[in-house]
């Protein structure tokens, strides 16, 4: 049985926020304990609705959700709960302080850790997102990537073993975006963390170990997220569309000029130009 | 020119903590008809800019012309039939809807104009599939629907008023990427086919690459650049300068252009021009391709 460590485990589980209305519809899912997956499917495939069943703040009408190990209920929430951290879409929305300090120290105050404790927590967290220097900011005073950064800061100062980030990246500028998925990298490298992460950003799903995709309520695919990219069938069943550099090796491929994805665009251009001044 | 801006400047108040994203000094003019989309940072001014359009935000300083209208500072004048002309779509879908049903949702702005209400309901039907949604969501909660969905619908109820300028501030931020694509084509047959002026606030350059007709760029308040895609291509400083990221395809092909001397060409920007130009280029045709035909690689 504990042969991998499950961050989640859910079996058979449905959610209807009206009778009539099935969202999710017999779910099982074993996540594994450090790992990073991300959930796609088309708006209105039940993805934020999983996301919230697995933070706890939904509960399943049918089956059982296990967060490491133990099942999700009301007498367990109160524990489990501090486990989970989330970062939603809209930064304005989660924001609660008068400034980034109070708000990163909301939390931790709930929680009543000790003073000197709290302190060094913010000061810790806010260092290790690089917000240091705004710590006596007032949110209006940030930019929308400031703000997301100062809602992931205030997460992980909380400690959390799981992070589930809902279309966080989604209002960002692409810079913004750049710098939350390097943020999501390190956290992921860093092994303490299962990262689940709801997304239609191709390199964020790149980036990722595993793609689940939903459609209609249900798990459609569970594959490698290079897998979704190469199939045509699956990327448009969750109405995704593949990155850039993907679509151009496929449309060189087709022309019968085969290359290496290669690591980012000046290796592609590299090969290019090597490839014409072949003949 | 539809819309107009002569030295316009605007300042939320100097005391407030919202006053960065004001306005300095902002000339520019949008031909009518034309899909022009405007980048910049959060705070660089775009969203106040598009504000200006109907009148949410009045200048500070200098002039607005929007189609037959002038805004100048401190101007009362009638805006009812300006805001009729001039459709918004805010950047969050939920602040903009607030019926209990879809379909009074829609039907609110016509019947506010004094549509009478069968065509404002017939208007509905047709905005809401011109977004990929059926009759089944008319009488379905607007807040009980996803995050993507609710956009669609408040993108709908603009397009019920029938405006002759459409303009969205990050209308694609929360939608998934083939509605994307197809919302972008809608406003781009809106556009060619209907005559309506788009103009799209955006940070996603490159999903928009094939559609808009011109570019401003924005920086602290005000446009560093304006021009054509192909300009926009050739000056990339301008979205670095303006703290964007450029955007892969613009990168590709710079340094195509740079190593394989395609500076006077009209840039290659989608996946599929780009592999047709390195073919042709292999196969030493040197004709360059014509600019528009990288329009249907958005799926």
């Amino acid at each position: 049985m504990k042969d991998t460590v499950l961050a989640y485990e859910l079996q058979q589980v449905s959610f209807a926020y009206h009778p009539q209305q099935q969202i999710l519809d017999n779910i099982n899912l074993r996540i594994t304990a450090g790992s990073w997956v991300t959930l796609v499917g088309a708006n209105g495939s039940g993805k934020s609705t999983l996301a919230k069943l697995l933070g706890g703040l939904l509960a399943a009408n049918a089956g059982k959700i296990y967060v490491e190990g133990t099942e999700m209920n009301q007498e367990s929430i109160t524990h489990l709960r501090p486990r989970i951290g989330m970062v939603f879409q809209n930064p304005d929305n989660q924001f609660i302080g008068a400034t980034v300090e109070e708000d990163i120290a909301f939390g931790l105050e709930g929680r009543c850790l000790p003073r000197d404790e709290m302190v060094e927590r913010v000061k810790r967290y806010a260092d290790k997102l690089e917000i240091g220097h705004l710590l006596s900011k007032h949110p209006a005073e940030l930019s929308g990537g400031q703000k997301q950064r100062v809602a992931v800061a205030a997460t992980l100062a909380m400690e959390p073993g799981i992070v589930i980030f809902d279309e966080a990246s989604s209002m960002l500028d692409e810079k913004a975006r750049g710098e939350l998925q390097l943020i999501m990298r390190e956290m992921s490298e860093s092994g303490g963390y299962t990262i689940i992460s709801i997304t239609h950003d191709a390199e964020e799903i790149l980036a990722s170990d595993r793609a689940i995709v939903l459609k209609d309520g249900g798990v459609a695919a569970d594959v490698s997220p290079l897998e979704l990219f190469r199939n045509q069938e699956l990327l448009s069943s969750c109405r995704l569309i593949a990155p850039f550099r993907v679509r151009l090796i496929q449309e060189l491929s087709s022309r019968g000029i085969e290359l290496d994805p290669g690591q980012d665009i000046e290796e592609v251009s590299e090969q290019l130009c090597r490839y014409i001044s072949s003949k | 020119m539809s819309v107009h801006f002569e030295q316009v400047s605007f300042a939320y108040d100097d005391r407030s903590l919202w006053r960065h994203g004001a306005l300095a000094d902002v000339s520019l003019s949008i031909t009518p008809g034309s899909f022009v989309g405007i980048a910049g940072i959060t705070g660089s001014g775009k969203s106040t800019l598009l504000q200006h359009l109907n009148g949410i935000l009045k200048p500070t300083a200098g002039r607005v012309k929007v189609l037959d209208f002038t805004i100048g500072a401190g101007d009362k004048g009638p805006l009812r039939e300006l805001r009729r002309r001039v459709g918004l779509v805010f950047q969050f879908p939920e602040q903009q809807l607030f019926e209990d049903t879809v379909e009074k949702d829609l039907c609110f702005g016509p019947l506010n104009f004094g549509v009478p209400l069968e065509e404002a309901k017939d208007r509905a039907s047709r905005a809401l599939e011109m977004l990929g949604l059926d009759d089944s969501f008319l009488p379905r909660n607007p807040f009980h629907l996803s995050g993507g969905q609710m956009r669609k619908v408040a993108i709908a109820s603009i397009l019920t008023m029938e405006p002759d300028i459409i303009a969205l501030d990050e209308p694609t931020a929360t939608l998934d990427p083939q509605s994307r694509a197809e919302l972008l084509q809608l406003l781009s047959r809106l556009q060619r086919e209907e005559g309506k002026t788009v103009i799209v606030v955006t940070h996603r350059i490159e999903e928009m690459l094939p559609y808009a007709e011109s570019w401003i760029v924005m920086k602290d308040g005000t446009p560093i650049f304006q021009g054509t895609p192909a300009e926009l291509v050739r000056e990339e400083r301008h979205l670095s300068e303006a703290g964007l990221a450029l955007p892969e395809c613009i990168r590709l092909w710079n340094q195509l252009a740079i190593k394989l001397g395609l500076e006077q060409e009209e840039p290659c920007l989608s996946a599929e021009a780009i592999a047709e130009r390195v073919a042709a280029l292999y196969e030493h045709e040197v004709h360059p391709p014509t600019w528009g035909g990288g329009a249907g690689d958005a799926g």
